[in-house]
């Protein structure tokens, strides 16, 4: 949806971005779960499990953020909105927090706490910021693009 | 909107800020090791780190002639070499040496992606050589100096590291079972195919070695069973009769926990003037170069020594969750700190008349660690006793198992033993050595 709205025409590059993009936040919002339950059970398989989120997510996340990154600073200038560039920016707090929190969880047991929760939290609520941002804008397209039709 | 264009030197400078973030965390130690030496070690404060202090120095083994340096009026010379990761010693009445090679089975599941980096870091330095899973006899050539006769005595087992002699039942301890052997005097091979005589921890295998060591009367065996984590991030379950001493009946293998809390314990001995039991332990990583201190302790039946819950008597380690108070309060403090990180693996009370300036104290065998800057450990020390307990601080003996500039090892001391003249016999398992230290 949002690849149209921004080109009329297929790009490999919105394909690309669409399929990989899902993946990493999915994970962090995992791993965010995951860091909720160990800091209230102690049970280590959760916080095992978030780290493994973390660092997989991370790695699914390096193809669809250089594509962001393209298309926010270098795509065509006149559809470059104010809230492209903010979901850029919090896209990269996200991912400076997710890197951090890999190697918070990298300690050992409960060292990773209560560090590794906070920079979970700040992970998922950043990309949740820079995606409804973005709705925002497709809203507004959307409405212009009816009332021109 | 264009003032966004300046994203690239802001993203520079936030890949530049985290980078230095991270560099900064891999501290160097702040204290002094000589402040750590002793009954009452120099205790700073814990720290959590993004990358815990790390050092590897990458192993090259000996070169030539190259060899270990001995304090005046020592001297020291190489009796076996190409051997498979040598760990334990043990002199037998004839003189035959007998020296287990072995290293982990490397059973441990790669659970969190840690591992997966570490493992390859720690690799690097020549300590994950694979073992032999043997041991090997070592005869002296009757009337010749140099290397001694190397006969490959038993075979087929699995990641063993304790080994004793009882009368004529030689008692060996693999990562998961001891098996006892007829000991038949003067062979080069041991004929009987031996028999198990009862199981230990086996599982996860995070520390692996069993040292062992048997009572005086020969009633029991010892044995040092290491915990299965370095703060129990693999769950409190699998740490059932682990950081435990455990007693073992001589007879039937049936065991129990006779000391817990020690996290692993290696080196057991007898303290020969008060008839103790004695272990060196290593103590945790990961809160820093400075914590926390290993130790050589006297091991009191039903004593409880802090691990996981505190170390060092009270300093609770918050990283164990839920905590456990009750038990904090009644962990006994070691009674002798050697340094944080030196990885203390080997012991011996030295009872020969060739180094009579040695008789009645403890050397202790230094291996070294991935977690410290700049690097401890990797000598031999000498720990005076009197009226069995330590008194005085330690003294490096044997030293110059790494390049002074850190960057190379040519070899780590473990197991300790004295042999039939009294010579000090130290297994380096980097330079898969057996160095023999006798009076110049």
């Amino acid at each position: 949806m949002q690849a149209q709205t921004r080109s009329s025409r297929f790009s490999i590059a919105s394909a690309i971005f669409d399929v990989l993009d899902p993946i990493p936040f999915g994970f962090f919002v995992a791993a965010l779960i995951f860091d909720i339950l160990y800091a209230n059970t102690y049970t280590i398989l959760w916080v095992k499990a978030a780290a493994w989120l973390i660092s997989i997510g991370l790695v699914f996340a390096i193809i669809p953020q250089l594509i962001n990154l393209g298309r926010t600073w270098f795509g065509k200038a006149r559809v470059r909105t104010r809230n492209l560039a903010l979901n850029f920016w919090l896209n990269v707090v996200a991912i400076i927090a997710a890197l951090l929190n890999a190697f918070v969880h990298s300690r050992d047991a409960y060292a990773t706490m209560p560090a590794g929760v906070w920079l979970s939290i700040l992970t998922v609520l950043a990309m949740v910021v820079g995606r409804v941002l973005l709705a925002s804008d497709t809203v507004t397209y959307k409405e212009y693009s009816h009332g021109q039709a | 909107m264009d003032k966004l264009e300046r994203g690239w030197p802001l993203t520079l400078g936030i890949a530049a800020a985290v980078s230095l973030l991270l560099s900064a965390c891999g501290e160097k130690a702040q204290v002094n090791i000589s402040q750590q030496i002793g009954a009452n070690p120099v205790m700073p404060k814990p720290q959590d780190f993004l990358v815990p202090p790390m050092q590897v120095p990458e192993g090259v083994g000996w070169k030539g002639d190259a060899r270990p340096q001995v304090i005046a009026g020592l001297q020291i010379e190489k009796i076996a070499s190409g051997l498979k990761h040598p760990r334990s010693l043990l002199t037998l009445p004839n003189g035959d040496v007998l020296v287990v090679e072995a290293n982990g089975p490397g059973e441990e599941a790669v659970t969190t992606p840690k591992q997966v980096i570490a493992g390859k870091v720690k690799n690097n330095s020549g300590k994950g050589g694979k073992g032999g899973n043997r041991v090997t006899l070592l005869r002296r050539k009757p009337g010749a100096g140099g290397e001694w006769e190397q006969h490959v005595y038993i075979e087929n087992l699995h990641s063993p590291f304790g080994i004793q002699l009882v009368g004529d039942t030689l008692y060996v301890a693999n990562t998961g079972n001891i098996m006892k052997y007829r000991y038949v005097p003067g062979e080069t091979k041991m004929s009987d195919p031996g028999a198990e005589l009862g199981d230990l921890p086996s599982t996860v295998n995070h520390h692996w070695t069993k040292a062992m060591v048997a009572s005086p009367d020969g009633r029991h065996l010892y044995v040092g069973s290491g915990s299965n984590s370095n703060i129990t991030e693999n769950g409190l379950e699998v740490e059932y009769r682990r950081a435990a001493v455990l007693q073992v009946d001589a007879t039937n293998g049936a065991s129990r926990v006779y000391a817990s809390g020690i996290r692993n314990p290696t080196g057991l001995q007898f303290e020969p003037q008060s008839g103790k039991l004695w272990a060196i332990a290593n103590e945790r990583d990961e809160i820093g170069a400075d914590l926390v201190p290993d130790y050589l302790t006297s091991v009191q039946e039903k004593g409880f020594y802090g691990w996981p819950y505190s170390y060092w008597g009270q300093h609770v380690d918050r990283r164990v969750q839920p905590q456990r108070p009750d038990l904090v309060a009644k962990a006994i403090k070691p009674d002798y700190a050697l340094g944080a990180h030196v990885a203390a693996l080997g012991l011996w009370f030295y009872t020969g008349n060739m180094l009579p300036q040695y008789k009645g104290g403890a050397f202790v065998a230094e291996h070294g660690s991935w977690d410290r800057t700049p690097l401890s450990g990797y000598q031999v020390v000498y720990v005076p006793f009197a009226n069995g307990m330590p008194n005085g601080p330690a003294q490096p003996v044997v030293t110059g198992f790494h390049s002074a500039d850190e960057k190379q090892l040519f070899g780590a001391p473990v197991g300790l033993a004295q042999d039939a003249e009294g010579a000090l016999l130290i297994a380096d398992d980097v330079g898969n050595v057996v160095w023999r230290v006798t009076k110049r």
